[in-house]
């Protein structure tokens, strides 16, 4: 016997994980977004507190102090550590606000299209060319220094691109049969947007999800090294920020800033390789290419030309 | 007709996945002869396309050739080098695609198009590749003013006539014409065949001629093969298969092609002894239109797809309107369903003066009482919802069955249409199921909540031949069981001939015709009419081409 709910289960979730844990790069990037993420959560109570002031600054990293000291003598290792915290908390928050909201508004106008596809889509279009970064830096430095502050800014200036491309998605989804049958049959429209379309854009929404959470994290990096954070908290970006203070370039205390934008580069790289086994999970056709290379012996393969295998012959 | 000039052994093609390699094409042996129309038929899935791709060695990955020889005028095709497969192509033989009417570049002229080939292939360039392309418009009857013309400012016959006119531009002797007349009206369709013909009496061409469509090549080809799962199960002239020929699955595919003239054969569709209709029909529309405004602040151009339409539906009967593309059927069916509301006009339904035409929401019991069945069953279920979803969402939205009592009576209605054992396809996801089978699920969803009419727009023309007949029984038996009363849209003249009781002739928005099946049938009275009903009778190509 069956029950409704397994069957459904076993449709989105488990193809999704299996499809994840399956890809090699999804795989990978997804241990080291792992990685950070419990690091940032578990790790600091056992260490040094960044904020203390602990010893000579600019001491080369050595046993004692695995990345060194910084200008005010704090432990780098430590400020790292518990950098990601909130750097990469406000980054994840901003991704999933930003498609939230443009799902919400772009689907919205999408689907229902007329006289309010008319109005979201001026909305939409004006926060699209308003200039960013101008804006960013005016909104960071007028509001009191927070992480919400940051995080409201960095949603505002990145909702509305998301919401452009999921509103074309949506309407192509709109005039499929499914759509049309289920409108048929009686079904509520906020039903047919959550329960029979949404869940068709997965792969869209989670690479949107990604760009968003990419975005999110180099554009907060950059205000708070602009200085347009709140340079009493301990981010990567205030630690950028910090170390350009403490002119890490003339002193040559590379210690500084290298731990940093390392991890903020491996960040972005882990976020990028899932973008791509998102990609292969939901276009097997990228799949079935790279299986077909690997089978079949290189030099039969001939650009536009049908190989034939020669084994019987 | 003396010696093969294609000549094919044992063909064997793989697709490589990630466990064993799929054959796609198992052991295909054939030969064709100079000057003779081959034709391969096969329903989706059989191989056929493969088989020629494979010949011309233009098939993308996964593909591999694993078996076989290929031979084209005394060429070895599959032992030949890179650059000479490269120079054969287009000179030797040249192939008409499947989806030709995309074939051409939408911002490319056709002159363009045309030279392109010439210039590529015969280094062919200015003043006398301009005399070559006029001479082969001139051969598929096209003006030559159309030279200048954009693949949007043509018709789709038009457009398949350039697209066979640049597979002749350099001659080559042997064509491929893979499915080319699918998305073409059957008017349309018989035209570029009886051009077809006519090219090939003139220019002594070989042709091997790919399609679905059985009743298509029994015209005009003179030998057959057969394909079924990437095997050939018949291969014979045109004059045995035609008698029923030897394989079971020649016969099946034979006995399930109506005719839309003659006698009336028996036994292919069920229907009721007699028909008792009440007086008052169940749905009735009056004077509808629609009116398609192109969107945009300052656009004016308007397209009246549906002009002023009147008809009545009565309980228990099977209404089929047909119509090419174009003739606004579709938008019938989706008004009716009210998927979008009318510019003018009204919809009775049920007697009861419900005005549903006007109001911008339907009411629920409006959308309970009439469902739709759509033309393509891989787009009408939701690809991550499982059956079970889909026949028990209808049910409970407009609470007819409580949890209990869902399960059973969904495995109840999937046997209903035939899909046993009930609870095995109540699990599956529609990419398990085959095309026949999801179209069984979308009828079953349309019949769950006992609707008072069915709207089926084009149910079957997705599927294959050899089930057409099946799922369009599932309505004939359905209306002698529980008196269903269908809306059956089709542009398919022979199958609404044996499943409807009456017959409305579409063209451009208007009912031009309205009679009983039978009496339409053997007596039109429009010349639209006519024509259609010859276009979907054998022997029309012989009074195509005389």
């Amino acid at each position: 016997m069956i029950s409704n709910k397994n069957v459904y289960q076993k449709s989105i979730l488990a193809r999704w994980i299996s499809g994840i844990i399956g890809n090699q790069k999804a795989f990978i990037g997804s241990c080291i977004i792992l990685f950070f993420g419990v690091s940032a959560i578990f790790i600091p109570p056992f260490i040094q507190s960044p904020t203390d002031f602990l010893s000579t600054p600019l001491l080369p990293p050595s046993f004692e102090y695995f990345f060194g000291t910084n200008g005010q003598g704090q432990d780098v290792f430590a400020q790292t550590i518990c950098g990601a915290r909130q750097t990469l908390f406000v980054g994840f928050s901003a991704g999933i606000l930003v498609v939230i909201i443009g799902a919400l508004i772009g689907g919205i106008a999408g689907y229902y299209g007329g006289r309010i596809d008319d109005i979201l889509s001026l909305l939409i279009n004006v926060f699209l060319v308003m200039p960013g970064l101008p804006l960013m830096v005016i909104l960071a430095s007028w509001l009191p220094p927070s992480p919400g502050t940051l995080l409201g800014v960095l949603v505002l200036t990145g909702w509305a691109w998301n919401a452009r491309v999921i509103r074309s998605q949506m309407m192509t989804f709109k005039n499929r049969d499914f759509v049309s049958a289920a409108i048929v049959s009686g079904e509520s429209n906020i039903r047919i947007i959550i329960i029979e379309i949404m869940p068709r854009m997965l792969s869209l929404l989670a690479s949107s999800f990604i760009g968003a959470s990419i975005y999110s994290i180099g554009a907060q990096v950059g205000l708070e090294f602009l200085g347009l954070g709140d340079v009493s908290t301990v981010t990567w970006g205030t630690n950028l920020y910090w170390a350009s203070n403490n002119l890490a370039l003339l002193t040559e205390s590379w210690w500084t800033f290298v731990p940093t934008g390392f991890c903020i580069a491996l960040i972005s790289f882990a976020l990028t390789l899932i973008n791509f086994g998102i990609d292969e999970v939901s276009n097997p056709r990228l799949i079935s290419e790279k299986l077909w290379r690997n089978k079949v012996p290189e030099n039969l393969i001939t650009h536009g030309i049908t190989p034939v295998s020669n084994s019987n012959e | 007709m003396n010696k093969p000039v294609i000549k094919i052994e044992n063909l064997t093609v793989d697709y490589i996945t990630e466990e064993n390699p799929i054959k796609a094409v198992h052991d295909v042996t054939f030969e064709i002869f100079s000057g003779e129309i081959f034709g391969l038929v096969g329903e989706s899935g059989s191989g056929k396309s493969t088989v020629v791709q494979a010949m011309m060695r233009i098939l993308p990955p996964p593909a591999l050739i694993s078996n076989g020889k290929v031979i084209i005028n005394d060429k070895d095709i599959l032992t030949s080098s890179d650059s000479d497969i490269v120079g054969f192509r287009w000179k030797q033989i040249s192939i008409v695609m499947q989806s030709a009417l995309n074939a051409l570049n939408p911002v490319l002229s056709v002159r363009e198009q045309i030279q392109d080939v010439l210039k590529t292939h015969k280094n062919l360039i200015g003043i006398d590749a301009d005399k070559r392309a006029k001479e082969l418009l001139s051969l598929v009857e096209i003006d030559h003013d159309r030279l200048d013309s954009f693949p949007h400012q043509l018709s789709g016959g038009m457009k398949q006539r350039i697209v066979i006119a640049i597979a002749l531009a350099i001659m080559p002797p042997i064509i491929i014409m893979d499915e080319p007349t699918t998305a073409l009206d059957v008017i349309v369709e018989r035209e570029i065949i009886a051009k077809v013909i006519d090219l090939r009496k003139k220019l002594g061409l070989t042709i091997l001629f790919i399609t679905h469509d059985l009743n298509l090549l029994l015209e005009f080809a003179d030998r057959l093969a057969i394909m079924k799962n990437g095997k050939i199960v018949e291969l014979d002239t045109v004059e045995n298969i035609y008698a029923g020929g030897k394989h079971h699955y020649t016969k099946k595919l034979i006995g399930s092609i109506p005719s839309a003239s003659g006698k009336r054969q028996k036994g292919l569709l069920s229907k009721p002894n007699s028909l008792n209709l009440s007086k008052s029909p169940i749905l009735e529309v009056r004077n509808l239109k629609k009116v398609f405004q192109s969107p945009g602040f300052f656009n004016k151009n308007k397209l009246v797809a549906v002009n002023d339409i009147s008809f009545k539906v009565h309980k228990g009967e099977i209404v089929g309107i047909v119509g090419e593309s174009g003739s606004g059927k579709s938008t019938v069916a989706k008004l009716v369903t009210r998927l979008i509301r009318p510019s003018e006009g009204f919809i009775y339904l049920n007697g009861e003066n419900k005005k549903v035409a006007e109001s911008r929401d339907v009411p629920l019991q409006y959308r309970k009482d009439v469902q739709m069945v759509f033309q393509d069953p891989f787009g009408s279920l939701n690809s991550i919802h499982t059956v079970y979803h889909h026949l028990s969402r209808p049910l409970f939205r407009h609470r007819l069955k409580n949890k209990e009592e869902m399960l059973s009576y969904i495995i109840d209605l999937l046997e209903k249409v035939g899909l046993t054992p009930g609870e095995k396809f109540a699990e599956k996801f529609p990419h398990e199921m085959s095309g026949g089978e999801r179209q069984r699920v979308a009828i079953a969803r349309a019949l769950s909540l006992e609707p008072k009419i069915v709207v089926a727009d084009e149910p079957t023309s997705m599927l294959d031949v050899s089930i057409r007949m099946e799922v369009l029984e599932i309505f004939a038996k359905m209306r002698i069981k529980s008196n269903l009363t269908v809306l059956f849209i089709t542009h398919d003249l022979a199958s609404a001939r044996y499943l409807a009781d009456r017959i409305i002739v579409l063209k451009d928005g208007s009912i031009i015709e309205e009679n009983d099946s039978e009496k339409l049938i053997q007596n039109p009275k429009e010349n639209y009419t006519k024509q259609l009903i010859r276009a979907a009778s054998p022997g029309w190509l012989s009074e195509l081409t005389n």
